[in-house]
């Protein structure tokens, strides 16, 4: 039988001046397994609490209820008080006679019997707590960053400053990302170089910050505080201990391939860096396209290379290490425009992308940044750029906004004029889009001082005629039917989630949204975190960003991952499910509907006719479950029950309730 | 028979039992509380962590122990602490819901809310409206377990 | 006497019999003749000669893959015979991880629905000793002579809204299929229910469920009851009470069919299992109309990969409550 006792406090007159307190202490009394009534001006102070202590120790209390205000005040309170007093926290149930009695009800006879039924549901419960312990959790003093575009070097820097050790995983051979291809950056008109190329080299002398390129991410196992994950190194070639980065090697390589860096506008060797700032600057073997790899002749490179670093026998290794805290940082795509007939993708050499274009600003670009025609290197007269290609677009593309194509064609309309005065910009868009820091003021002198004509429509059809590209859209202001002879068309493709996110989602555990971006924990409150404790996301994974908003949410998932990291234990949620596995019959629902992937299979063994029987039962991780129950529910013979919350402590709550009306 | 089922709509009081989700809803009782608004002491609340908590079988018991109508308050969609907690909690408690009309319960005996920790005023609006629809109705007698009896 | 087609039963005993030999399954799970002609239970054949006893008639109503849950503790690989329904109880139970599909193998017989006696009787209007079937009718043989009748008159209730009445999963298919069925509106006695005031609806359902025994035939038969321990015997918490009285009737029958929610095929086992025949399938068909009205389309046991309505959700769902 529980000895309970019960406080019931009258918080000045808060309490006790519609709800009256002796009535509920007498009340108290005579329910089951309460052996001690009490009140208290106020139990919330130290003399209150000490009452509670004394009364614990007195009696030999082994649960406490306190009547009092919501739980959501003061249980932490109350809690701490009965612990000091050598009792389980988690012994102590509060009844919320104030917020939701006597602040609510006017009189005495209204207020009193509510108190003592929700007094008595309180005791009714307590008697079926049990104590419960926080999962206590070693935290590994180590990062990893996966994706080394801007929000992945970002996130890196500010956890190695904080002092831990930080591995940034990015599967290409060099760090960078998009950020990288850019030519300048809105609305400063920063070369993006030479404010990223900084950063990437203080990466990659960070003390703290250790660079895995051209690797990836193949499991990932544990839980917060504790990650173990295999990282696949894939084999470079290159003895990257000896290499110089000399370029001796591609400059000889005899073997060409499409640049990824690029968007496939111009070649590189199969030996390569991606782009000339590459860091690190060491070289890779693309095996598919080396003729060595290919016909087993040529080596010219292994010849030709100074210190000898080519090594044509390397392999793929595979890390195993241990982590406290992932940052998940591995950016977006750019959709393929070619589903958008209309517009001729892939058809006409002079219609690019937004990032194809960008790329011929550049001076180590397809054009060594010379804005010209690929199709025959003269210098466009006319350019015509179409927004929200395949943004914006419910039947064939995404519902959502691109966010960044407004900001930056008005980058490159700008752009354009400085390089070639005497070219002319058409726009056509939707809306234009600017909100930002100096971005509408930006757009703006785009507009009027750079002379780009906005064109508020759509466009219906381009097709080649005589060396031009007819581009035929209507006018939706006049409702005029616009024709443009246009030497280059620029279509602002849309942002779109990495082909590959899904998959890596399923490995880190992180859920997608429709559009397959990864998922925050909250849209509002948790921007960075995910469902599942200690994996932060930072940059366009979790939707499309510019660069400022991207390295705002970098430093954000760098904060909370030093946060953690800054722990020796941490403590986990108290109130977690646990299965009873001898009645679990194993059909995993309840794994289906956890947010936190808190609930895998296991085999166990069970007696059956004097042999053993193997079969799959539920097991929940309390590192990750954070005790939402929603698994208790799904759960039809109730072999998953949530602690403090269990099935029995909301029937006897019933129960208790409906004694009295 | 016992007292309460032959008791006559006079002088008979409703008991409405609200789960609430203690994140937004029970947060959105608090809210009402502090801001000194009213509303009637028939309901009370039973604080569970999520909507997606809510068992069926917590209702049926409510119902067999003698409430008049049962609520369940949680966050609104898109805005659950668990984040997908009241979505499930939304299939589930539709089909229940369906499921326990076409057993022949009024439709107002049972319902769910969404409620936020802000909207103080619409706990208590909610806790009104609940409590004048069952008061027309008149007390539950299905599933009423007469071997339940209540104490006054 | 109640075969219908020898040819078809030979058929299924020459496969079943090689791969009991041979030794490609342990035993088969089929029908044989129960007491009477007009009964056909459950078969576990384990040996050749037990498969003498085998029975394919009109009576084959059992669903046999629900048991399987006992069968494979003591068996490495079981051979069941599956009509339609029981192909969609064996996707049921591979949905709730209850069975390994490599531990199994299933005989497809397509089905062209069973007989319910009691409409034999009813029809024949005496005492009838057989049936003989040929061409979609059958001759009721009774002390006073004979009586024909259209088969499709006196199928069982639950075969007549039966969708499916060809097998969904099979590693063999025996018999030719039956192909796409003309059933009766599934929904009809829903709707019809549903039109009722709410005071008539708990009085149908007072009455009805007042017959149970709660002798849990509609859970033993039903193969979306899977669970080690249903929570009518669960001691703690004691969610189900074990007097007979309404308020407990409704508790078991309402929660019953809940847990059948997404997951029952409707195959009408419980009812065809109820002793006192209460009106079982009518609580579960409600619950496949309105999670499909609400959630989209779904059907049961038709295959592995849709995710069933309660495991997933939509952002944009609507709901049933008077707040949407």
């Amino acid at each position: 039988m529980p000895r309970t006792g019960v406080f019931i406090c009258h918080c000045g007159t808060n309490i006790a001046g519609t709800v009256d307190i002796e009535k509920t202490v007498k009340a108290s009394r005579s329910f089951p397994g309460v052996v001690h009534a009490d009140d208290y001006r106020y139990l919330c102070s130290e003399m209150g609490q000490d009452i509670i202590k004394n009364a614990i120790k007195d009696n030999n209390l082994d649960r406490v209820v306190v009547g009092t205000c919501s739980p959501r005040m003061h249980e932490q309170t109350f809690r701490k008080a009965a612990s000091e007093a050598g009792l389980n926290p988690y012994m102590v149930e509060v009844a919320n006679i104030r917020e939701h009695c006597s602040w609510v009800h006017r009189n005495m006879d209204e207020a009193t019997p509510k108190a003592v039924a929700l007094v008595r549901a309180a005791a009714a419960k307590a008697a079926l707590n049990d104590p419960l312990e926080a999962p206590a959790i070693e935290v590994e003093k180590r990062a990893l960053v996966i994706g080394g575009g801007i929000a992945g070097i970002q996130t890196a820097l500010d956890i190695a400053e904080a002092g831990y050790v930080v591995d940034l995983v990015e599967r290409e051979p060099s760090i960078g990302g998009r950020m990288a291809q850019l030519e300048k950056t809105f609305p400063t008109l920063d070369c993006s170089a030479c404010i990223l190329t900084p950063k990437m080299v203080e990466a990659a002398q960070h003390p703290n910050i250790n660079l895995i390129t051209y690797s990836e991410v193949e499991e990932v196992k544990g839980f917060v505080g504790q990650f173990d994950v295999k990282i696949r190194q894939k084999a470079r070639s290159i003895d990257p201990v000896k290499c110089t980065g000399c370029g001796i090697c591609y400059e000889k390589c005899p073997a060409k391939a499409p640049s990824e860096f690029e968007m496939g506008r111009a070649k590189r060797k199969a030996i390569y860096v991606p782009f000339p700032q590459a860091v690190p600057n060491i070289p890779v073997i693309d095996r598919e396209n080396c003729l060595y790899f290919k016909k087993g002749r040529c080596q010219i490179c292994a010849k030709e290379c100074p210190p000898q670093a080519v090594d044509y026998e390397q392999q793929d290794e595979i890390l195993e290490r241990r982590y406290g805290v992932i940052v998940v940082a591995t950016g977006f795509d750019q959709l393929d425009p070619s589903i958008y007939g209309e517009y001729g993708y892939g058809q006409h050499p002079d219609i690019l992308t937004g990032l194809e274009f960008e790329r011929l600003f550049n001076a180590s670009g397809p054009t060594a940044g010379k804005v010209v025609r690929l199709s025959d290197g003269k210098p466009p007269k006319k350019v015509v750029f179409i927004q929200c290609v395949g943004s914006r677009d419910k039947a064939r593309g995404m519902n959502y906004c691109s966010k960044i194509c407004c900001m930056y064609t008005a980058k490159q309309a700008l752009l354009l004029k400085e390089k070639l005065p005497d070219a002319k910009s058409y726009v056509f868009y939707i809306d234009v889009r600017t909100a930002g820091k100096g971005y509408e003021e930006f757009q703006r002198r785009a507009a009027e001082e750079y002379d780009v004509a906005y064109l508020r429509g759509q466009v219906g059809k381009i097709f080649p005629e005589n060396d031009y590209l007819v581009v035929r859209g209507v006018d939706s202001l006049s409702g005029k039917t616009i024709e443009i002879n246009a030497d280059m068309v620029v279509l602002a493709a849309a942002a779109i989630a990495r082909s590959d996110a899904t998959e890596l989602g399923r490995i880190v555990g992180i859920n997608s949204d429709s559009y397959k971006f990864f998922n925050e924990a909250h849209p509002k409150l948790k921007p960075v975190e995910t469902h599942t404790a200690g994996i932060f996301i930072a940059g366009a994974c979790q939707a499309p960003k510019d660069i400022p908003d991207t390295v705002a949410q970098a430093g954000a998932a760098a904060v909370k991952a030093i946060g953690l990291l800054s722990k020796e234990l941490l403590k986990g949620e108290a109130c977690t499910a646990e299965v009873n596995q001898a009645e679990c019959s194993g059909c995993l629902y309840c794994e289906a509907v956890c947010p936190y992937n808190a609930i895998n299979p296991v085999e166990i063994e069970e007696r059956y006719h004097g042999g053993t029987l193997q079969r799959t039962v539920a097991e929940v991780n309390p590192s990750l479950c954070q005790g939402c129950g929603s698994c208790t529910v799904i759960c039809r013979s109730g072999s998953i029950n949530l602690r403090g919350f269990t099935n029995e402590q909301i029937l006897a709550e019933v129960d208790a309730i409906c004694l009295q009306r | 028979m016992s007292t309460a089922l032959n008791e006559t709509k006079a002088n008979w009081e409703p008991l409405i039992v609200a789960f609430c989700c203690t994140w937004c809803s029970y947060a959105g009782g608090d809210l009402a509380g502090t801001s000194r608004m009213s509303y009637p002491s028939n309901v009370k609340v039973i604080r569970v962590p999520c909507s997606g908590r809510m068992n069926p079988m917590f209702v049926l018991r409510a119902f067999q122990r003698g409430a008049d109508g049962v609520l369940v308050a949680g966050c609104h969609p898109g805005d659950c602490h668990y984040t997908t907690g009241n979505y499930h909690g939304r299939r589930r408690l539709s089909a229940f819901k369906k499921l326990v009309e076409f057993a022949g319960f009024e439709p107002e005996r049972f319902e769910v809310r969404w409620i936020s920790s802000s909207e103080g005023d619409k706990f208590a609006e909610e806790m009104e409206t609940i409590t004048e629809k069952i008061k027309a109705l008149g007390p539950n007698r299905k599933m009423r377990d007469a071997r339940w009896q209540s104490v006054t | 006497m109640a075969e219908r087609n020898v040819d078809e039963l030979k058929k299924i005993r020459d496969v079943v019999s090689q791969d009991l030999l041979g030794g490609r399954i342990d035993l088969l799970l089929g029908w044989e003749k129960g007491h009477y002609w007009w009964q056909s239970r459950p078969l576990f054949a384990a040996r050749e000669e037990d498969l003498e006893k085998l029975t394919w008639d009109s009576f084959c109503a059992v669903n046999l893959s629900r048991y399987l849950l006992e069968e494979l503790k003591d068996h490495q690989k079981v051979g069941v015979l599956v009509k339609g329904c029981d192909s969609r109880a064996f996707n049921r139970l591979l949905q709730d991880n209850m069975v390994k599909r490599e531990q199994v193998i299933l005989y497809g017989l397509p089905c062209p629905g069973m007989l319910d006696y009691k409409l034999i009787v009813h029809y024949a209007e005496a005492e009838p000793v057989g049936i003989v079937e040929q061409n979609g009718q059958v001759v009721i043989k009774t002390a006073a002579g004979e009586k024909t009748a259209d088969r499709q008159q006196l199928l069982m209730e639950k075969c007549r809204g039966c969708l499916y009445p060809d097998p969904v999963v099979y590693d063999q298919l025996l018999l030719e299929p039956q192909g796409v069925k003309e059933v009766e509106e599934r929904f009809k006695s829903i709707e019809e229910l549903e039109s009722l005031s709410d005071e008539e609806r708990y009085a149908y359902w007072e009455k009805e469920l007042s017959r149970c025994l709660r002798c849990y035939a509609c859970r033993q038969a039903c193969p979306y009851c899977s669970c080690r321990e249903c929570f009518v015997e669960q001691e703690n918490p004691r969610w189900q009470g074990r007097a007979y009285q309404p308020s407990e009737n409704f508790m078991f029958h309402l929660i019953r069919a809940y847990h059948g929610v997404g997951r029952c095929i409707d195959c009408g086992e419980c009812q065809r299992a109820c002793p006192v025949d209460i009106p079982l399938q009518e609580l579960n068909r409600k619950l496949i109309k309105d999670i499909n009205e609400l959630y989209g389309h779904y059907e049961a046991g038709l295959d592995n990969e849709t995710e069933p309505p309660l495991l997933t959700y939509r952002p944009d769902d609507p709901a049933a409550f008077s707040e949407k």
